[in-house]
């Protein structure tokens, strides 16, 4: 057998010749329903895209507030997260026997961030007073015995502030003089039930950049933001769950 | 009826009515609700802090067994008979009981368990320490005293919902317990306050002690594994060893109750101290054990702390 040689083509073979076209016998609806079913599949993915049900973010702060996840650094979040069940173990105590947990007794209850330990020392030794409902002047009768407290004296608008603040009802321990670096001035708010303040029976934390901010007088959020105070929005666990698995039932 | 018949049937039923007395008693101080709640339990930490805040009052159902290793559980048909007998269940929620929730729905419990996610107040933190600069949430929030004392105030209000004829009790038992943990707390407290911590840097395999050490003023300078419970690449390694070198890390914090596997070729590389701190999972649990756990760990972290001023 000898070896193939390249065939020539002979003019029998041109397809010129015997070209034929064959249509299909439904007469193109192939093409159509490929396009309608194109179609439908883009519509589909692009309105579940559109309608799908949207997982919650973390919560965005609004101008006046910060986020203690993300929008505070490590004193202040350290702080933070020591002012949080403080503030619900102060409601507890309210709860119980009506009064406040003064700073003499945050010492003797080891109770952070007011207790004097080396967290406190590490954290910038902040001055907290108590301020209590109605007075809104440092709590003179706190107990607060540390040698080294400086308690801000009552200044000439101090009465006026008190009238104007008469029936307001939240407690408050005012942190500052922060010696850390970046560190802020803290003001954990408590409201009170009996007052019918908006925020009553729990606690807000504000700071202020200024670690050596005054004590604002009215702390009436509008009023706290005016002087430059702003509202910490913790990330918690519920915000996270949240945030991984949509709003939950 | 004769005389002797008479005193007989007196004698008889006043022997009725003395039977009677012990069980009229006995009849009116049942617990108030007929029953004593069932909380489950996903974590060790939680068993304590629910015993601690029960007592006697409620029982504590672990899910899962204790000497499982939650990074990497999978579901067993007892776990779904316990979860099947519970009243309601206690989570962290944010990172190391995913598998409690598929118990639940093949106990058929989905749709009627109240969950108590036990950090839904706490003020979560990032993971310290790198990873690549993004903050991810730290869910070893059961690794401290502060946002333990806090998941214990949570549970308490929680539990005082469901059991509302126990919730004074509850509290009390809490606030109880909070002085306990604050008072372990304080022991070391006192412990740090006489070292300088200013140049203290550390790095961890895992990154589970951003909590604990918020509490100490110390900050976590790297950590090997590039995500919770994944082994780092040989280059993601290669990075973390040269972290450890440029900020002059002295300590690596390894865990207690896993290999290490990864803190020994860095200790070889960088001449860093290895100490091993718990992850609060151990063999058995108890009502202790958190307690028992943290001091052991509060004692690594002074220790280590120590080594760095020598």
């Amino acid at each position: 057998m000898g070896p193939l040689s390249p065939r020539r083509a002979s003019g029998a073979d041109r397809p010129s010749d015997h070209a034929k076209v064959v249509h299909p016998v439904s007469g193109r609806w192939e093409s159509l329903a490929l396009l309608l079913a194109v179609l439908a599949v883009i519509a589909s993915v692009a309105g579940y895209i559109t309608l799908r049900p949207q997982k919650a973010g973390p919560p965005t702060p609004l101008s006046w507030q910060v986020r203690s996840f993300d929008g505070l650094g490590q004193v202040d979040q350290a702080i933070h997260s020591a002012l949080l069940p403080a503030g619900e173990e102060i409601i507890w105590f309210n709860n119980d026997t009506g009064g406040w947990i003064t700073l003499e007794r945050a010492q003797k209850i080891l109770l952070p961030p007011f207790y004097r330990d080396a967290f406190w020392k590490t954290n910038g030794e902040v001055q907290w007073q108590l301020i209590l409902p109605g007075t809104h002047q440092p709590h003179a009768a706190s107990g607060d015995e540390h040698a080294n407290a400086p308690v801000t004296p009552p200044d000439q608008t101090a009465n006026k502030v008190s009238q104007a603040t008469q029936g307001q009802g939240a407690t408050v321990y005012y942190g500052s003089a922060g010696r850390a670096p970046g560190q802020s001035a803290y003001l954990l708010v408590i409201g009170h039930a009996h007052a019918g303040v908006m925020w009553a029976n729990q606690a807000t934390i504000w700071i202020h950049r200024n670690p050596n901010a005054p004590y604002p007088g009215i702390v009436k959020p509008e009023s706290l933001v005016g002087d430059g105070w702003r509202q910490v929005i913790p990330y918690d666990g519920a915000s996270e769950v949240e945030r991984v698995k949509g709003t939950q039932p | 009826m004769t005389v002797s018949t008479k005193h007989r049937v007196l004698w008889r039923r006043c022997i009725a009515l003395l039977l009677l007395i012990p069980a009229i008693a006995f009849a009116g101080t049942p617990p108030s609700s007929g029953k004593k709640l069932k909380i489950g339990v996903t974590l060790h930490p939680y068993y304590s802090f629910v015993a601690n805040i029960v007592g006697d009052r409620a029982e504590v159902v672990a899910l899962i067994p204790a000497e499982a290793n939650p990074h990497n559980y999978q579901p067993q048909p007892d776990d779904i008979t316990r979860a099947m007998n519970i009243d309601v269940l206690v989570v962290n929620g944010i990172g190391h009981d995913e598998w409690a929730f598929q118990i639940i729905k093949a106990a058929g419990r989905g749709a009627n368990l109240p969950i108590i996610q036990a950090n839904a107040s706490v003020a979560l933190i990032p993971i310290g320490g790198g990873q690549d600069g993004a903050k991810v949430v730290n869910p070893h929030t059961f690794v401290s005293t502060t946002a333990a004392i806090q998941q214990v105030f949570e549970i308490t209000r929680r539990l005082g919902e469901l059991d509302p004829d126990n919730a004074a009790a509850y509290r009390q038992n809490a606030l109880a317990y909070a002085a306990r943990i604050r008072e372990l707390r304080a022991g070391f407290m006192t412990r740090f306050a006489a070292l300088d911590l200013s140049s203290f840097r550390c790095a961890t395999t895992h990154a589970g002690y951003d909590y604990m050490m918020q509490e100490f003023g110390l900050f976590v300078s790297a950590v090997i594994e590039p995500r919770h419970g994944v082994a780092p690449t040989a280059r993601q390694l290669a990075n973390t060893i040269d972290a450890i070198k440029k900020a002059n890390v002295r300590v690596l914090f390894a865990e207690k109750n896993f290999s290490l596997d990864l803190a020994k070729p860095i200790e070889a590389a960088t001449g860093v101290k290895v100490f091993s701190l718990s992850h609060i999972t151990g063999n058995t649990y108890s009502p202790d054990e958190f307690e028992v756990a943290m001091r052991e760990n509060l004692e690594t972290l002074a220790e280590a702390v120590e080594f760095t001023q020598q």
